[in-house]
Formats: structure tokens, sequence, C-alpha cells
């Protein structure tokens, strides 16, 4: 996925929608709502612009906490993940010539399944620290991060891996 | 101006970030009264043990300063502490309005003796401050002395604690009055003579000042009755009293000025003459 192309634009509002329509009702055990559009982070190549990235995570979290009216931990949280991917990507595939362009072109997939893993792990740690906003309830900021975790990965990894690599 | 944009552009990402970071703090802060409270709550704890830290080590220096408000504040209540003694045993009086002549100023005790047989202590206040001789002075429970002469800036006080010196006293319960006498011995342990054996005393009675002396207004509280005797065929009491007030540890004390002292004095005048 390049910077700016139609079919960004399509991505990016068909994971919006995807997220507050379909992701945010499915309540799984009761209370857990995968996230689904932090495949956005995925798919942007690694070698694009970066300031544009944070731009573009500012704008789909608050997209997202518009449309489901949540108070705004959607925004922070992605918009962290923007601004830190360059960090999880060097601790995930290695400072070296190696570093490849996009997550598709890499083939190793222990590299993969730990980027996936931070990528989502410190998402979810903002999103629900910032929902509970407290530290008397931080075993449940936990328990649900990582019930939440397993879901989201499951999800991620199974949509990803309609994607060959290139 | 260009560095400034170099380094903006250089560190354009953290910029933005912290930017759109702070927006959308400040968007969700916005929309959830429940964060706001939270944040509020943090914040206020925070800023708790911050002013605890800067009280703590703050006040210490701020101790000089609070001791002599204190001391401001205490003149003050003491002023009324002694007129409301005045009143209290006079039960009928209370509705009409006395005449109360009596000030206080607060002062420092410079120098203190409690050892020898005729006992001064030395004060920070003197003519200048409006002290005059034969004034009495008290300290926070009890009374100290009568202000023997006066300079400039200091005040020579004749102490309790000494042998010439007779004070006006009377019980709480019983009109009946005395003369406090230092016995000469420690300084707790008091005399009280020419009390008329009829009156009825017991142990333990409070004893306070008499008002009768134009030093001391009435009903300020000395000491209580430790032992009691008859003197055979002499009519009077033998009373032992000891002293609510420690005159080895005064530091800080208070004359009293009667503002009808003159007037006194010139009535006492045209007696004698």
């Amino acid at each position: 996925m390049n910077s700016f192309s139609p079919i960004s634009i399509i991505s990016f509002i068909t994971l919006v929608l995807g997220q507050v329509l379909l992701f945010n009702h499915l309540h799984i055990f009761g209370s857990i709502n995968p996230i689904i559009y932090l495949l956005f982070f995925v798919f942007y190549r690694f070698e694009s612009n970066q300031t544009f990235l944070i731009l573009l995570s500012f704008l789909i979290g608050f997209s997202v906490d518009i449309l489901s009216q949540s108070g705004g931990a959607h925004t922070i949280a992605s918009l962290t993940i923007g601004f830190l991917r360059p960090l999880i990507i060097k601790y995930a595939f290695g400072v070296t010539v190696e570093t490849p362009q996009s997550y598709f072109s890499d083939s190793r997939t222990l590299n993969k399944l730990v980027f996936l893993i931070l990528l989502i792990a410190i998402h979810h740690l903002i999103y629900f620290s910032l929902v509970y906003f407290s530290f008397d309830s931080i075993l449940l900021i936990i328990k649900n991060m990582f019930l939440t975790l397993l879901f989201s990965l499951i999800l991620i990894g199974i949509t990803l891996s309609f994607y060959p690599n290139k | 101006m260009q560095r400034i944009l170099n380094a903006l552009l250089q560190y354009r990402n953290p910029v933005l970030y912290f930017f759109l970071l702070a927006l959308s703090v400040s968007f969700s802060f916005n929309q959830s009264p429940f964060h706001q409270y939270s944040f509020q709550k943090y914040g206020f704890y925070l800023s708790s043990k911050l002013y605890y830290i800067k009280n703590a080590l703050g006040s210490y220096y701020d101790l000089k300063v609070i001791n002599q408000q204190l001391l401001k504040e205490n003149e003050q209540l003491k002023k009324i502490e002694l007129s409301l003694g005045d009143l209290s045993l006079y039960p009928f009086d209370f509705k009409q309005p006395k005449r109360f002549p009596f000030k206080v100023k607060r002062a420092n005790v410079l120098k203190n003796s409690y050892k020898n047989q005729r006992n001064f202590l030395i004060l920070n206040i003197g003519s200048d401050n409006g002290i005059q001789p034969e004034m009495g002075v008290i300290s926070k429970d009890g009374i100290v002395g009568v202000v023997h002469s006066v300079s400039k800036n200091y005040s020579n006080v004749i102490s309790i604690l000494n042998k010439d010196l007779k004070i006006n006293v009377r019980t709480k319960k019983s009109p009946a009055f005395g003369s406090l006498v230092w016995s000469g011995g420690s300084s707790f342990e008091f005399k009280i003579e020419d009390i008329v054996s009829n009156a009825k005393l017991s142990q333990g009675d409070t004893i306070v000042t008499g008002g009768m002396s134009s030093y001391f207004p009435l009903g300020i509280p000395i000491g209580k009755i430790s032992k009691l005797n008859k003197i055979q065929g002499s009519g009077y009491y033998s009373v032992d009293a000891i002293l609510f007030n420690d005159l080895s540890q005064i530091y800080y004390a208070y004359v009293i000025e009667n503002s009808d002292f003159k007037e006194i004095k010139s009535l006492q005048k045209n007696i004698s003459q």
C-alpha cells in the first residue's frame, strides 16, 4: 500500500467501517471486541513517509472514536502506535540490511509474529489503560489486554493469510 | 529562524505526535466527565503531595513569624479571658455592661532568677512600649510578679518568688481573702496568710487573684490549696498552696496595664492626707 492511493483510501474506510459496524459488536465471552483496524499499520509500507503515517494514525483512531462514540482512547492508542512503529519494526526485524520494505516482503514467520504481537499489545495496553483510567483496576486492564490481544491477533493473522507474500 | 525551522523539520515526527496527542487528550477529556474527574483526582493528589513537601520545607522558616502571630493572638485572647474571669464570679452581673480597665501587653522574659530569696525578672519591653512601675505581670497559667522599675526598652519585675511581695488572693468558691506569700522554699510552695477561720475552705480549692490590688484583675487562677489548718486561738487559717505556674520556666509573659491606676492611687493619697 503506497502512501496515498485510491486503494489505500478504500482500505482505510473499510477498516474503520468494519471496526465500528462489525467488530465493536462481537462481544466474545461477553466483553471482548477484537480490534481490526490495526491491519492498517501492517499494510502501510515500512519505508513510506513516517510523518504522513502519524497523521493517518490520528485520523483512523479519531474516525473510530467519533463513529463508536468512545472517549478518545482509540485516537491516543493508534496515534502512539503510529509514532512507535519504526521502533517496533527495528525491534522485530532487526537493524540490518535485510530490513524489509513491507510486511509482506519478509518471509520470517517468527519476526512477523513478534511484530504483530508488539503492535497489538502496545495498542491494547494504552487503549485499556485509558478506558479504565485508574490504578485500582490494573488487574482488569491486564486481563482485558491479554484476552483481546489473543482475539485481535487471530483475526489479523487470518486476514493477513489471504494476502500472498511478495 | 532558519535553525528553528531546521530543528522543527528534523524533529517533525515527535513534534507532530505530541501535538496530536495533546489534541486527542483534550478531546478525550472534554468528551468524558469520568476521565476529567480521574485526571483531576490524580492532579489533585500530585499537587497536594507537592504542597505538602513545600510546606514541610517552608514551615520551619516561617516559625518565627507564626510565633509572633500566635503571641499577638494570645495577647487578645488573654484580655478576653481576664475580663470573662472577672464576670463569672458575679453571675448576676452578666447582663450589665461592665467597665474592664485592664489591657494586656505581651513580652519576652530575658532574665529570670528563682534560686534567691528575692528574685527578679527582666522583660524586653519598657517605657517606650507604655510600661510603667507597678503593673502586674502574668504568664499563661498564673501570675508572675509586679513591675518594679522600667528603662526605655526593658523593665524589671519583682517575681512572686520574693519574700517582700504580697498578693491579694481569694478562693474561687469563698469570697474570703488573704495574702499570698512565698515561703522561700521551692518555687511551687506558697503560704496564704490572714484568711479568717470562719471562711468555708477545703483542701483542693482553686486560688484566684482577689482583685483588691490594682495590679491584677479579679479571677486569674493561681494555684490550689494543698494543706489547711486552723491555728488554735488566733482566728486565722494556716494555708499552704501549690502554684499552677512553674516560675523557673517562663519565656513569655503578659504585662497588665490598669488604666484606672492613677485614679485609684490619687484616691488612696487623699485618704492618707
